[in-house]
């Protein structure tokens, strides 16, 4: 697979997260208990044979590079290609809602202009799954398309908004692409673009040398408007492909991992989701521990009860407490007797003794980090 | 040219035949250790916590695990340009080399990579021990003594003493009389096998070792005793702290459980002195509705659906529903079946404990090994066995 390369958007800042993406870019927001958002992206890259990654990071990318460093723990660590960090341009807004702006990759272009492969793979990462590219890009190659834009077919009209709906004639080929509206309810199922595309280098050049001076113009804006002179291609995945699109989503998402069919192909299949590796002890459950239908990473020490919740590492749970429905990040430290019900608890959160803390199922409860309450 | 202060040369050739079909197939330090380490971790980690970046690994008995396992070090932050894990496995020559014939001869047939990197001070070490310790504060001890070999000691209990060198000193620490497993001990001051030579002293004892035809060529035996009759200044740095020696079934079983109950045990949970591992790539553990963990160590790629009290479970672990595991130790990526019984047993590495299964039922008159049961390595027990206590289950197939 050296004749392809990756690129990732991990740059955008977002509002709807409640504060989780407050400090970090969405591809960084922690989950699942082990991982980062970007993770997911990453590996299924790494799993593909891709040895050449470019992460388009906000130009605050701390939490990126600190979880990622040289890219040893994705095999990204190479003479030849590997990580690359590409600091993206700075945007005003953080609500915007473009995902892959052609200014971020043009502050970039060297990354882009110094390889020689024939392929791009661009993917956003605000998703969660595993996947294999290879499929893909052998119908890329054997359609000799000059785009292949990687859909999934859907009647849920929830899984649905705000997604760019595909028209595909016969032979796969796509002539419209389509804004979602949230007004505009159909019963039948429809094809929608989940975020990930292959598009040959040499036209992404191009495409970036005549888009550059619109201000803030996305790739895919750049496409529609030359969608009948290009070959442009659907390829349908069958995968599971959660977004996160609202705190709702992340606390669903998470939630959908005590699904044994979905934590089976995210995270026991053939290829697996690398993450930074931090070498904890094991966790160690006390004699008061009572845990069930939970997920926890290693370094935890776990004395009280712990029901439907996703332990991230080196959390503390002291004896008497009761964790319910709750997502609880990196080092948080729970006091005797709290109570927690519908919660997600960023980094290092401390709840004092006795403190009860409840959200609903529709709207948790977040707490930022470091709160202490 | 440029030279090192300290390197360490680690001792992982051993077999560790006490301990049974555990290393029927690995050596010694590859065991699984306390959920997610191997015994060889320990030393590893201690080596980098004390600034020692050199470190060759002297493998001998069935090294592909160990290899494998050790890579090039970097699991341990030990890749570096200039220095980093070795590997030194026997090798022949023109005229010379054969297999190791005892530990010093391992290090003689190894001095031309000592001279590699022509220290100062040569750590020797041995990779089957757990323990935490910082090497730096032994060797600024070898130092301030102006001492030739320095030996680490740590106080047992008397009962162990004839299993262990012993040593006799004076109140200025200098070793007057060392005695490898004495039936009457005469202190309780063991080595730990872990020595500081002066490069030089060390060279000239190691020629000298291999001129002895009658020499086992080990440290303990011959080389210490020889050096102690011809006035060498010997050391005895005395460590504070758990060390274990985990040699067979008993003291491997009771220093892993000692995570879970010992108040005065290893901490792994210390941030500052890291236990470094080479992890493989595992999701969180997931404990199911019906399951029930309690006072047990359990790793990252572990699905709990059954019982576990008491218990220690290393990466990847598959416990079924229904299943009991009780006071026993699982390692890295076994499964247990629906509706097993599992007490008081070590079972090794991708065993398969077929469901309705018994392992340590309660039996009549002597117990070996303190009822422990052990199950090999990739063994596969069948449906609705019932193995006794004590027992070793070598592998069948």
């Amino acid at each position: 697979m050296h004749s392809v390369i990756g690129l990732i958007f991990g740059n955008t800042r977002s509002d709807i997260l409640q504060g989780l993406a407050q400090d970090r870019p969405i591809a960084a927001v922690p989950f699942g208990g082990r991982y980062r958002l970007l993770d997911f992206a990453l590996s299924s890259m790494v799993n593909s044979g891709i040895r050449t990654v470019g992460l388009v990071t906000p130009h605050h990318y701390r939490p990126v590079l600190d979880h990622l460093g040289a890219g040893k723990d994705f095999s990204l660590d190479r003479k030849a290609g590997g990580l690359f960090i590409l600091p993206g341009a700075i945007h005003g807004l953080i609500g915007d809602k473009s995902k892959f702006r052609i200014k971020d990759i043009c502050l970039n272009i060297e990354f882009l202009q110094k390889d020689f492969s024939e392929n791009v793979v661009i993917s956003y990462c605000n998703q969660v799954y595993n996947i294999n590219y290879r499929d893909a890009l052998e119908f890329h190659n054997q359609k000799q398309a000059d785009i292949t834009l990687i859909y999934k077919e859907t009647d849920d009209p929830l899984d649905m908004s705000g997604r760019v709906i595909l028209y595909i004639g016969k032979d796969q080929h796509v002539h419209k692409l389509q804004e979602k509206y949230e007004d505009d309810p159909t019963e039948q199922a429809q094809p929608y673009f989940v975020d990930m595309l292959i598009i040959r280098r040499t036209l992404l050049l191009d495409i970036i040398q005549g888009y550059k001076c619109i201000e803030n113009i996305d790739l895919l804006d750049a496409l529609r408007d030359n969608l009948t002179t290009l070959k442009v291609y659907g390829y349908n995945f069958t995968a599971y492909i959660g977004r996160i699109d609202s705190i709702k989503d992340y606390f669903d998402r998470n939630m959908d991992l005590f699904k044994p069919e979905i934590r089976k192909e995210l995270f026991l299949s053939r290829d697996r989701i690398h993450t930074k590796i931090r070498d904890n002890p094991p966790t160690k459950y006390g004699s008061k521990a009572k845990v069930s239908n939970s997920l926890l990473a290693s370094g935890c020490c776990i004395d009280g009860e712990v029901e439907n919740s996703i332990l991230s590492r080196g959390v503390v749970i002291k004896p008497g407490c009761m964790i319910k429905n709750s997502i609880i990040m990196q080092k948080c430290i729970i006091g005797k007797n709290a109570v927690l019900e519908n919660v997600i608890l960023d980094k290092f959160v401390e709840v004092n003794e006795g403190n009860v803390l409840k959200g609903s199922e529709n709207n948790p409860l977040v707490l930022y980090k470091k709160t202490v309450v | 040219m440029l030279k090192k202060e300290c390197i360490a040369m680690l001792l992982a050739g051993g077999q560790g035949s006490r301990l049974g079909c555990l290393t029927r197939n690995i050596a010694k330090p590859a065991v699984s250790f306390g959920g997610k380490y191997r015994i060889i971790d320990f030393s590893l980690s201690n080596c980098t916590n004390s600034n020692i970046d050199t470190v060759g690994v002297l493998t001998q008995y069935k090294p592909f695990l160990l290899n494998s396992y050790i890579g090039m070090g970097s699991a341990w932050d030990l890749d570096n340009t200039f220095g980093g894990v070795h590997i030194l496995p026997p090798y022949v020559g023109e005229t010379q080399g054969s297999w190791y014939k005892g530990t010093a001869n391992a290090i003689y047939q190894n001095m031309d990579f000592i001279h590699h990197y022509n220290p100062d001070y040569v750590l020797i070490i041995s990779g089957d021990h757990i323990y935490k310790m910082d090497y730096s504060a032994m060797l600024k001890f070898h130092k301030e003594k102006e001492s030739e070999v320095t030996i680490s000691t740590v106080e047992v209990a008397w009962e162990e003493a004839p299993r262990l060198g012993i040593m006799t000193v004076d109140e200025n620490s200098r070793i007057l009389k060392f005695t490898e497993k004495p039936s009457e001990p005469e202190s309780k001051l063991a080595s730990m096998g872990v020595y500081i030579f002066d490069w030089s002293v060390l060279k000239d004892a190691l020629l000298e070792d291999e001129g002895d035809l009658e020499s086992d060529n080990d440290f303990g035996k011959n080389v210490i005793p020889r050096l102690l009759r011809q006035g060498t200044k010997l050391f005895a740095f005395k460590f504070q702290g758990y060390w274990r020696d985990v040699g067979t079934i008993e003291s491997y079983y009771d220093a892993n459980m000692e995570l879970l109950n010992g108040a005065n045990s290893l901490d792994i949970f210390d941030p500052e002195f890291r236990i470094f591992s080479n992890e493989g790539i595992l999701s969180p553990q997931f404990v199911g509705s019906k399951a029930r963990i309690e006072n047990s160590l359990v790793s990252n790629g572990c699905t709990i659906l059954g019982e576990v009290s008491n218990s220690i479970l290393a990466p990847g672990v598959y416990v079924g529903e229904g299943a009991k595991v009780k006071d026993s130790i699982i390692l890295h990526h076994t499964k247990i079946h629906e509706n097993c019984f599992v007490q008081r047993a070590i079972v090794g590495e991708n065993a398969e404990i077929m469901s309705q299964s018994c392992i340590g039922v309660q039996a009549k008159g002597h117990l070996e090994q303190a009822g422990i049961t052990v199950v090999q390595d990739h063994q596969v027990i069948p449906q609705g066995s019932v193995i006794k206590e004590g027992r070793n289950v070598y592998r069948t197939r």
